[in-house]
């Protein structure tokens, strides 16, 4: 009798416990809502700041254009025009559109938003637009009017990026600014964020005031997952309904494959979007020597790491910047995997192999150590495929796996042989990159420390960023994409794309031009 | 004789107090130790705090920046004034501002600790509820089948590592028996899982103890005397237990602290919002005064309750105090 007794409670126990389980599909279904699984939780998602992840930040706020595959497109500017000398934009505002609080957007709003970011300079010095931004006029009620102190080129681009130029309710500021925090997240965007559980989720509400095409979605829920193993096992329960990221942070590659060949979830992958390379320091004792970067050139079989370690879902990287990203389409000679010819420069450089199957030089082993960041296991994968193409040639190859901010000390202090390096992506490359160079705070601006004509390169990029002519400006980028091609300082792997991978009743999946946007806007559950 | 056990108690009163006083004079010195610990912990650890809290909110570590950084975070004064300042706030209950979003850690503890502090009750409900009557039985069925199997499971569960449990048991019970959420607080029966994984490793470490403890109090003579009497034999294996019990209480006591500092690996796989996930991405972004704070509380955790362990063992075995 007893043992029956506890034989049904123990049931009656499951079955409270399978009732009380969370949100089921048909729910979701029912309420319209989609949910979206994040390693990481949204923060502080004021938009002038960096505190907040960015895909956060452009559901809720909007820039003056938008930046999409058919060139810059019309935002809360409806329009806008540039002087001939290309000092200043004069933007006609969006009549009628609202903040979610209510305040109207108009010439003052965009004036206070724009200075409030320019007010904070030092947090924005990756970005060379705050540095050129002279002042802004109102013009009228709905003209707003920028003036720069010189015709910088990429102004429109970066005026489109996810963060900082994005417009907050000026009722949102405190004291008048934004870079101390805001009160509040009133934008103009699609959605709106209705309530958010620190390190738990974030619900963003369909904005029903939205001045362009109404999101499809009621509501989105963000639920926050470290985990990533996690993710792939809610994914199955059927819990979540999209993941989507780049290189790895969501989901790494042979999950993605493997979903992809279960069949039963959609998988998308992005046309490339960023460059994937190892940075060689041309400023230390043996790679300062460039037919020796040259060498490092051949001696990796980039086909294997593209195929092998990436599942073929990346393609092989010939240049630094795909010729598909603006002024990059450049002709360069392709340095494809060669061992004969990267040991005949070895031989030349000097290095002779030992019996012991390394190379030496007066003596001196060739020893190099390549630096990855230790939670990227695709980055770790890679550098142990290096490392055996290394050998092969005789090269002993250290590989070490760092924490994140250990990575980026090494990084800002130039103590590094190779190191792991990935482009900005779209649409920072190439203008937002290339001005990172010249920052020493990056690692390619102490790699290229070594190269004789550094203070050259450096001039070169700022005086393309300002070249107002385009043929100019392209000669000018054949010219230091020539260059850095030619000193070997980088060792381009492939080209990195965002993934996707989804329930297949959820439709209207696609990319941003920025790998950190995730359109929700236009995704629906088919009815 | 009636006066000689008055003697005898004021006696054992006596040592207790003395003992008591004794201990908790040495926690001060101790946390006083501890506190500067963690201090320099963070001291002697690579990389500049001024530039992680210049980067981690992605701002350019110029030297200029750098230094006014320095100057803002007090980081300019000679190490010994940081530590008294330091120390002279956090007894005040100021822990300083986390640097990645400038929020008091004070309050990020208190805000996630409910959480972390519901999880370990949990699981501490599964371990005293599943190993007491599963110890006991393999005491009583000693070398039958079950207590082989549960010999084997012991054996698995303390070998396996806490994360690869936690995915195994999100796999089964929640993909594909459908019976918890995979992840998160928001469900009512979402404790679960996690409170299972903290608590798996006890449970097998509390049935050992409490089968062992019990088979051993099996060969004692008052057992055999109890035999001799001709006493029901439940009544015997009812005495055997309390006597089984006083270690198993003890252990019980540290596992308490330990239940609290340990959830960080199941906090990250469970999505759970308690201190073990404050302090795992406090470490990512070395945020210094997170991770200070973090080892602080838990070191303070530790002494408190060795001390409560300690003083209730004593009250239970005299000999303790007298010794100590």
């Amino acid at each position: 009798m007893k043992i029956r007794s506890v034989v049904f409670c123990v049931i009656l126990l499951c079955l409270t416990f399978a009732v009380c389980g969370c949100g089921s599909e048909n729910d979701r279904l029912s309420k319209n809502e989609l949910v979206y699984a994040s390693t990481k939780d949204i923060r502080d998602i004021n938009p002038h700041l960096y505190g907040g992840e960015m895909a956060a930040q452009a559901m809720v706020f909007e820039p003056l254009v938008y930046d999409t595959k058919d060139g810059i497109k019309p935002g809360l500017a409806e329009s806008w025009g540039v002087s001939a000398d290309g000092l200043s934009y004069t933007f006609h505002i969006r009549q009628g559109v609202k903040f979610t609080d209510g305040e109207d957007v108009n010439a003052e709003a965009i004036k206070l938003n724009i200075d409030a970011v320019c007010k904070n300079k030092e947090r924005h010095a990756w970005l060379d637009m705050v540095n050129q931004i002279d002042h802004g006029e109102v013009m009228d009620a709905y003209t707003y009017r920028l003036v720069l102190k010189k015709p910088y080129y990429p102004t429109l681009k970066e005026l489109a990026l996810s963060r900082p130029f994005r417009m907050i309710s000026p009722k949102c500021f405190k004291d008048g600014d934004t870079k101390n925090g805001v009160n509040g997240y009133a934008g103009t965007g699609p959605y709106i964020l209705t309530e958010h559980k620190d390190k738990q989720y974030a619900i963003f509400t369909k904005n029903k005031d939205y001045w362009g095409d109404q999101a499809k979605f009621e509501t989105i829920k963000w639920q926050v997952m470290p985990d990533p193993q996690t993710i792939l096992l809610a994914l199955k329960k059927g819990e979540i309904d999209l993941l989507f990221g780049a290189d790895g942070d969501m989901v790494d590659l042979d999950s993605f494959t493997a979903l992809q060949k279960e069949g039963k979830y959609a998988a998308m992958l992005s046309e490339p979007v960023a460059s994937r390379a190892i940075l060689i320091n041309a400023h230390r004792p043996i790679t300062s020597d460039r037919q020796v970067r040259e060498a490092f050139q051949y001696v990796v079989n980039k086909e294997g790491i593209a195929n092998g370690v990436l599942n073929g879902t990346e393609t092989v990287a010939d240049t630094l910047l795909s010729p598909t990203v603006p002024y990059c389409n450049v002709p360069l000679k392709a340095r494809n995997y060669d061992l004969d010819k990267a040991k005949q420069l070895l031989n030349v450089a000097g290095w002779s192999m030992n019996e012991d199957g390394y190379r030496y030089k007066n003596g001196k082993k060739m020893v190099v150590t390549l630096y990855f960041n230790s939670n990227n296991a695709q980055e770790r994968t890679i550098s142990e495929y290096i490392q055996s193409d290394m050998k092969a040639a005789g090269v002993e190859l250290k590989i070490i796996g760092e924490e994140k901010q250990a990575f980026l000390d090494r990084q800002k202090n130039g103590d590094f042989d190779l190191q792991y390096s990935l482009s900005w992506g779209t649409p920072y490359d190439p203008q937002s990159y290339l001005s990172s160079w010249r920052i020493p705070a990056h690692g390619d601006y102490q790699a290229q420390l070594g190269l004789e004509k550094k203070k050259w390169l450096d001039d070169e990029i700022g005086l393309t960023l300002v070249e107002p002519d385009k043929d100019k400006r392209q000669l000018r980028y054949n010219e230091i994409l020539t260059y850095i091609h030619h000193e070997c300082v980088y060792l381009p792997l492939t080209y990195s794309r965002t993934k996707a991978v989804y329930m297949p009743k959820l439709k209207g999946v696609g990319f941003n031009l920025s790998q950190y946007e995730i359109p929700f806007e236009k995704m629906y559950f088919e009815k | 004789m009636g006066f000689g056990r008055n003697c005898d108690d004021m006696q054992r009163g006596a040592f207790m107090r003395n003992y008591m006083i004794k201990r908790i004079l040495w926690i001060l010195p101790m946390l006083v130790g501890i506190s500067f610990f963690a201090f320099v912990l963070i001291t002697l650890s690579p990389g500049d705090p001024a530039e992680v809290a210049l980067r981690v909110n992605e701002i350019v570590p110029t030297p200029e920046a750098i230094a006014l950084m320095r100057e803002q975070l007090g980081l300019d004064k000679p190490f010994f004034t940081r530590y008294v300042e330091w120390l002279l706030a956090v007894v005040q209950g100021d822990f300083g501002n986390s640097y990645v979003n400038n929020k008091s850690v004070f309050q990020e503890f208190i805000m996630a600790l409910p959480a972390t502090l519901y999880l370990s009750a949990v699981a501490l409900i599964f371990i005293i509820f599943i190993s007491v009557p599963i110890g006991v039985l393999c005491a009583v069925y000693e070398g039958s089948m079950g207590d082989i199997f549960v010999r084997v499971f012991i054996f698995l569960a303390t070998a396996m590592p806490g994360f690869w449990v936690g995915l195994l048991l999100i796999w089964l019970f929640s993909v594909q028996l459908g019976l918890f959420p995979t992840s998160g607080m928001q469900a009512a029966n979402s404790v679960v899982l996690p409170a299972f994984t903290l608590a798996l490793t006890y449970i097998a470490t509390y049935i050992r103890l409490i089968r062992n403890n019990m088979i051993e109090n099996k060969q004692e003579n008052y057992v055999t005397y109890a035999k001799a009497r001709g006493l029901k034999e439940s009544i015997i294996y009812r005495h055997i237990f309390k006597n089984s019990l006083n270690e198993v209480l003890t252990a019980l006591g540290m596992s308490i602290p330990k239940l609290i500092a340990g959830s960080v690996i199941v906090e990250n796989i469970f999505a759970w919002p308690g201190v073990g996930r404050l302090c795992v991405s406090a470490i990512f972004n070395r945020d210094f005064p997170i991770i200070q704070a973090y080892v602080l509380m838990m070191a303070v955790l530790f002494v408190i309750c060795n001390l409560i362990v300690d003083i209730l063992s004593a009250s239970l075995d005299p000999r303790i105090s007298q010794d100590g």
